[in-house]
């Protein structure tokens, strides 16, 4: 079955209007809390930093007072890209790690018993109860007699940890979907183990993949509270640079400038990982 | 029939009296953990009012709400620097001398802050010194000094110390320490003497386990790290905790002898705030000797308040890394912001420092 298919109207079903009275809320919601603050962090870098924190007055003496200050100052040194392409590492290397170790949790759990199944996804997202925070306090506990705190090793344990869930559920939803009888056939015209999940299992939880491997990178790129709890003192990523410009030093265009530019990056990305993944045409 | 009258007529004379009580509220945006429960209830019984706390752990997080449009604070306990700021934006009422008898009781080294010369705008409340804490019992076994910035800038001491050592992760407090050790101001300019920091700051890093504002409590009480840059208040919380769990060392405090960064936190009448009066009256109540010395036996606070000293317990009192002597406090200095462009600077040349 191919997404096509899963995403057709049932047949006898017209749209109705009342569907898209049920959208309209969240499509508000969104725009109103979404898409507004991240048009203002848009104009944000293009202003000058007020004397105390803050913006600059948009309008002064009568005109528009734009700049093109902070992003002269990005590109003004190396220091910036190099965090950039040092936080894209961080994150490449916490998804493939999070996908190395949920695949196989993933696939055993979505191949169990029904009753089962609903019980394990339950203990995965059990976590999720308590505080990320003091979760991620926790590991300052575990890590530290094993001389592992402060290290670029605890920031990628920690971080490994925290978004491990967000790789599994996806992976679960989508293998459990799997319909055993193609597994069946396969190994009735003899494909082993091995050929039956790599030409079979693989290929058919590619988007799940997909889905866990974005739920997964992209969170990374923003997050600045486990490299600060865990970290060393050479451990710092976007986040951190980013948290730093709005709080500690205040310097709002700067800090917007920093997040319009990874949001640039980050589209860029997705967008050479979808022509890359694009559906070829096939014989159906 | 009458049963209901009358419970009817008591549930509307409840809606007519209730609410007027009710307006005696004076709301207050103050630090986490700042004013003791005792304090509150005293005050409360005083002024037959309520108190209603709201609590920040940053003074940006303060500065931003308000910024953001949050009114109906009377009173705000902001640092110098964010007194200032607040200043500049009109955001404060002029305090009446009239209505705060007690006043006399703060030291004269306070009456006169940059920020607010002749307190017009500000009283003082509470200080902390950024100083150095540390595992005393380990420092007196390796034998090395506790009472200098040379302890987390110099190798020959480093070298004993590899990986036991947190700096706070400020911009701002870790270049006033390096320039305090240099012999420098905190608000120094100087493109040579910051890269002069910059490069004793990146000699001594490969020593330093790492970056902290708030871990290094725990990491010190528990015998991870053996000596941290941080905040007084924090120091003895962590003297506290070590002490409490019975461990087989003890945590102390000093001030560095080349001077340290000084914080002082105020009560403002922020302008939004409808109580003035209860404002002002709760500001003499904490101007009161006993009141006053309440935060300093809560979280170890330095104390602006001469009246304060005989209600402080002794041995706070007696500790100078929370009372630096005389001489200490000469050289402690308080921050001043910089402006837009130098802060822009100094933040590149911080991540500069992160990254190598």
């Amino acid at each position: 079955m191919t997404d096509d298919q899963a995403n057709r109207r049932p047949a006898g079903m017209a749209p109705r209007p009342g569907q898209w009275l049920v959208a309209l809320p969240p499509t508000a919601f969104l725009l109103v809390f979404f898409a507004g603050p991240v048009l203002l962090l848009f104009a944000a870098s293009f202003l000058a930093p007020g004397d105390f924190g803050g913006l600059a007055p948009v309008r002064q003496e009568g005109r528009w007072a734009l700049t093109l200050d902070a992003y002269g100052f990005f590109f003004s040194d190396w220091i910036y890209a190099e965090i950039f392409l040092r936080s894209f590492v961080v994150a490449a290397l916490t998804t493939v790690l999070c996908l190395v170790l949920g695949y196989p949790l993933a696939l055993a759990i979505a191949q169990s018993p029904r009753r089962r199944r609903e019980l394990l996804i339950l203990l995965v997202v059990l976590p999720f109860a308590s505080n990320f925070l003091i979760r991620t306090y926790a590991w300052i506990i575990v890590l530290g007699p094993m001389d592992l705190l402060y290290s670029p090793v605890a920031v990628i344990v920690g971080l490994v940890y925290v978004h491990l869930p967000f790789m599994i559920l996806p992976l679960c939803i989508n293998l459990e979907k799997h319909d055993p009888a193609l597994l069946e056939a396969a190994q009735d015209l003899g494909a082993g183990v091995w050929t039956r999940f790599v030409r079979i299992t693989l290929p058919l939880s590619m988007p799940g993949i997909r889905a866990g491997s974005a739920l997964v990178f992209i969170p990374v790129l923003g997050m600045f509270a486990v490299p600060e709890l865990l970290g060393g003192t050479r451990d710092i990523l976007i986040g951190n640079l980013i948290k730093e410009q709005f709080l500690d030093n205040r310097d709002w265009p700067l800090g917007s400038t920093l997040s319009v530019l990874l949001t640039v990056a980050v589209l860029l990305l997705v967008g050479i990982a979808a022509w890359a993944g694009r559906p070829r045409e096939s014989i159906s | 029939m009458s049963g209901v009258r009358l419970a009817l007529l008591a549930v509307l004379l409840a809606a007519v009296v209730l609410p007027a009580v009710a307006e005696d509220v004076l709301y207050l945006y103050i630090w986490n953990t700042y004013l003791s429960d005792e304090t509150v209830h005293r005050f409360e019984a005083e002024c037959r009012c309520r108190l209603n706390q709201d609590f920040y752990s940053d003074n940006e997080e303060m500065l931003a709400k308000l910024e953001a449009g949050a009114v109906g604070y009377d009173l705000l306990v902001p640092t110098g620097n964010a007194v200032e700021t607040l200043l500049r934006r009109n955001a404060l009422r002029p305090l009446d001398k009239a209505r705060l008898p007690n006043l006399g009781n703060v030291r004269a080294e306070f009456r006169d802050p940059w920020y607010d010369p002749g307190m017009r705008y500000s009283v003082p409340y509470a200080t902390s010194v950024t100083l150095l804490g540390y595992n005393a019992t380990r420092l007196a076994e390796l034998g090395l000094p506790t009472d200098t910035w040379a302890l987390i800038f110099e190798p020959r001491h480093l070298e004993k110390l590899k990986g036991k050592v947190t700096v706070l992760n400020s911009q701002r407090e870790l270049m006033a320490a390096a320039m305090k050790y240099l012999g420098y101001s905190v608000q120094e300019t100087d493109p040579a003497r910051w890269d002069q920091a910059k490069r004793l700051i990146l000699r001594a890093k490969p020593y330093w386990a790492t970056f902290s504002n708030s871990t290094y409590i725990k990491d010190l009480a528990i015998g991870n790290i053996w000596v941290a840059h941080g905040y007084s208040s924090d120091m003895y919380r962590a003297q506290l905790d070590a002490r409490d769990a019975k461990r087989p060392f003890v945590i102390d405090f000093r001030t560095p002898k080349e001077g340290a960064v000084l914080a002082v936190d105020s009560f403002v009448l922020h302008r939004s705030g409808g109580r003035p009066d209860l404002a002002h009256q709760f500001i003499n109540f904490m101007l009161d000797g006993r009141n006053a010395g309440d935060v300093s036996n809560l979280i170890g606070a330095g104390n602006p308040n001469a009246a304060a000293t005989p209600y402080i317990r002794p041995e706070i009192a007696a500790n100078p890394g929370i009372f630096p002597s005389e001489a200490e406090s000469r050289r402690l200095e308080m921050l001043r912001d910089f402006d837009p462009q130098t802060r822009r600077l100094l933040s590149r040349m911080w991540t500069e420092i992160k990254v190598r």
